[in-house]
């Protein structure tokens, strides 16, 4: 495989997929979603991944992201082979290492603004206070600090995008995957929601990848990855 | 926010659906502790253990035939018996009809010896007993009994004879304590009241009841009479004190066999209830609990979370359904205890009490785990495309 089609610049990789497979089964019959994907993400990176519907965007970014798992292939994200965690180790790898941004944002219903931000950090067992301090940061930082009592159902699309936003950053991880974030918003929000993943980016170090087909959305990003039924297409870089 | 708090806000998402599931809970265990408890109460009934000494020797043909009083003289002479009471239901009222408890014609002197146990006799003092002993109009009755009348000692209490063509004038020589609440709801009076103010009922007895020296000589002496008196104008059934009980309970029909269907079904019913709400539950949360998922709660965290939803809801309604059960049982001992005495002892015991909460508590957890289980073993990816 030729990785210097996707040179996305130098770095330490944070993400290095060595052709990495995915397939179904319907019942005998293989489909093959994903095939021969090498790919290196260097730390720090904003990568748009972008291709047709169908071509397996959702799939790859879920196995970065260490919620599925490959039917071939290694992967090394965040510093730990992932093939080799078992379901539980890999679910608090994921709660240590990587924020999740939905299309339908996701939220708890019957949990409050605070509370829905603070869901992660039960898990990594943070005291009160520090769970508290770290709510209010992340909140802070999308800009939603007077919305903290507020239920899901009070808060616009943009809002509860902003909520899920702190959600994924609440626990610090130094990857973020977003599921073509902006699709469920208007042209405003979705400015203000890529806006604020840029920052994320920029400022703070995150390393984020965005699965959208949204051109507008994928300007965002400092580079764009194709994919075309299941294999990587081309790399291009941004200029912004 | 704590882990109980997020379970309670779990709870909260659907009112309707929590109440629901703690309504039917509240009435299963609800019926099913009252039930049990009423099945307890009628086998203590006749598993008495403070009648394992004693007999009933009656006429064969039933309660409405009499023995001959000369019965006595024999049954004393046998070597097993410690004493002898002759006893027959009178089924006098006080004022009103429907005033009703028990109340007994017997003989005075062997009373107190033949029921040592239910008179609580340490009590009870030698001066009132011969003051019992002296009047033969007196009367002794149970101390709630007096209490729910306001009778004191040396009150009159004019009973209205039901079967008997008397009305008996009585006055109250002795109020005394039982160690069971049942044995409170009774009177007795002089046996001669009876003898010599029904004219029909001179030398004759209902039955009488024998007090053994020891368990062990109840067989034999069973035998022993029931032989003698056979193929005689006064035929006898001699049987123990918890047998002739048991006759009266079945009268009541096969009520244990009734009881334990009923049960079976309340449980099979609340177990579907409880099963198919809270598969529904859960199922409406696939992609929440995907979401949670990856956000790093690993399976069996989720699974807790949801099997302590569960099993909140199930012990809320559980306990609110043994409250309830308790409430019920008090009115039961106040409005029946009179008329039935054995329903003066009826109370939820704490045994029944655990049995029931650990029923619900396993139908929550059955309930839950299954759909709770088969959400967590679903692939996250496919919880995340799921609607809903
Ligand atoms: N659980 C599954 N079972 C079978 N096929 C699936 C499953 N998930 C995804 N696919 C198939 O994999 C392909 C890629 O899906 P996806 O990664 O969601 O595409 P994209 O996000 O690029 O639109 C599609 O053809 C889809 O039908
Ligand atoms: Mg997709």
């Amino acid at each position: 495989m030729n990785t210097d089609r996707f040179d996305l610049g130098g770095g330490t990789p944070i993400i290095t997929l060595r052709d990495i497979a995915k397939s179904y089964w319907r019942e005998a019959l293989e489909i093959p979603v994903l095939q021969g994907i090498d790919l290196e993400i260097p730390a720090g990176a904003y990568v748009a991944l972008m291709g047709p519907s169908g071509s397996g965007k959702t799939t790859l970014l879920n196995l970065i992201a260490g919620i599925d798992r490959p039917t071939g292939g290694s992967l090394e994200v965040c510093g730990h082979e992932l093939n080799g965690l078992d379901d539980d180790q890999l679910a608090s790898w994921r709660n240590l290492h990587v924020g999740f941004i939905f299309q339908n944002y996701n939220l708890v219903p019957v949990l409050n603004a605070f509370e829905n931000v603070e869901l992660p950090l039960l898990v990594s067992g943070a005291g009160r206070r520090e769970r508290r301090e770290r709510v209010e940061r992340a909140l802070t930082l999308v800009n939603l600090t007077d919305k903290l009592q507020n239920y899901p159902r009070q808060l616009s699309g943009g809002q509860e995008q902003r909520v899920a936003i702190a959600r994924a950053i609440v626990t610090d991880p130094d990857l973020l995957v977003a599921d073509e974030p902006t699709g469920a918003l208007d042209a405003k929000n979705a400015e203000e929601v890529l806006g604020l993943m840029e920052r994320l980016n920029t400022e703070f170090g995150k390393t984020i990848v965005m699965v959208t087909h949204d051109p507008k959305a994928a300007h965002h990003a400092r580079h764009q990855i194709h994919l075309e039924k299941g294999v990587l297409d081309k790399a291009v870089e941004v200029n912004r | 926010m704590r882990w109980l708090a997020l379970i309670w806000k779990s709870l909260m998402r659907s009112k309707r659906r929590t109440l629901l599931i703690v309504g039917s809970l509240i009435l299963s265990v609800f019926t099913v502790a009252v039930l049990q408890s009423l099945l307890t109460t009628l086998n203590a009934v006749t598993n008495n253990p403070n009648s394992s000494n004693r007999l009933v020797v009656r006429h064969k043909s039933g309660l409405t035939q009499m023995l001959p009083r000369s019965y006595e003289a024999y049954l004393r002479q046998q070597p097993e018996v410690e004493t002898v009471c002759a006893l027959q239901w009178f089924g006098g009222y006080y004022q009103d009809p429907r005033n009703f408890f028990a109340n007994f014609a017997s003989d005075e002197t062997t009373l107190f010896q033949t029921f040592r146990e239910e008179f609580g006799v340490a009590g009870i003092t030698e001066a009132q007993i011969k003051e019992y002993l002296r009047d033969g109009a007196g009367c002794i009755v149970g101390e709630s009994l007096a209490k729910k009348n306001g009778w004191k000692v040396g009150d009159v209490v004019p009973l209205t004879g039901t079967i008997f063509p008397i009305n008996p004038r009585l006055t109250i020589r002795i109020i005394y304590k039982s160690p069971k609440p049942s044995d409170e709801n009774v009177l007795h009076f002089h046996y001669k009241v009876l003898e010599e103010g029904v004219s029909y009922m001179k030398g004759l007895v209902g039955s009488f009841w024998v007090r053994t020296h020891r368990p062990e000589d109840i067989p034999r002496f069973i035998e022993r009479v029931d032989r003698r008196y056979a193929n005689s104008a006064y035929e006898t059934l001699t049987e123990t004190e918890n047998a002739f009980n048991l006759s009266f309970v079945k009268m009541l029909g096969n009520i244990g066999a009734i009881i334990q269907g009923i049960t079976a079904a309340v449980v099979v019913a609340i177990l579907i209830v409880t099963g198919n709400t809270m598969a529904t539950a859960i199922r409406e949360r696939t992609t929440e609990i995907a979401v949670f998922r990856a956000m790093g709660f690993s399976a069996r965290r989720v699974l807790l979370l949801l099997l302590s939803e569960g099993i909140l809801l199930v012990g809320v309604g559980g306990c609110l359904g043994v409250l309830l059960a308790n409430l019920a049982a008090g009115g039961v001992r106040e409005s029946l205890g009179m008329a039935m005495p054995f329903f003066a002892d009826f109370a939820i015991l704490p045994d029944t009490a655990l049995v029931c909460l650990a029923g619900a508590l396993a139908v929550g957890l059955l309930a839950t785990f299954i759909p709770a289980y088969a959400a967590t073993r679903r692939p996250i990816t496919d919880g995340l495309k799921a609607i809903g």
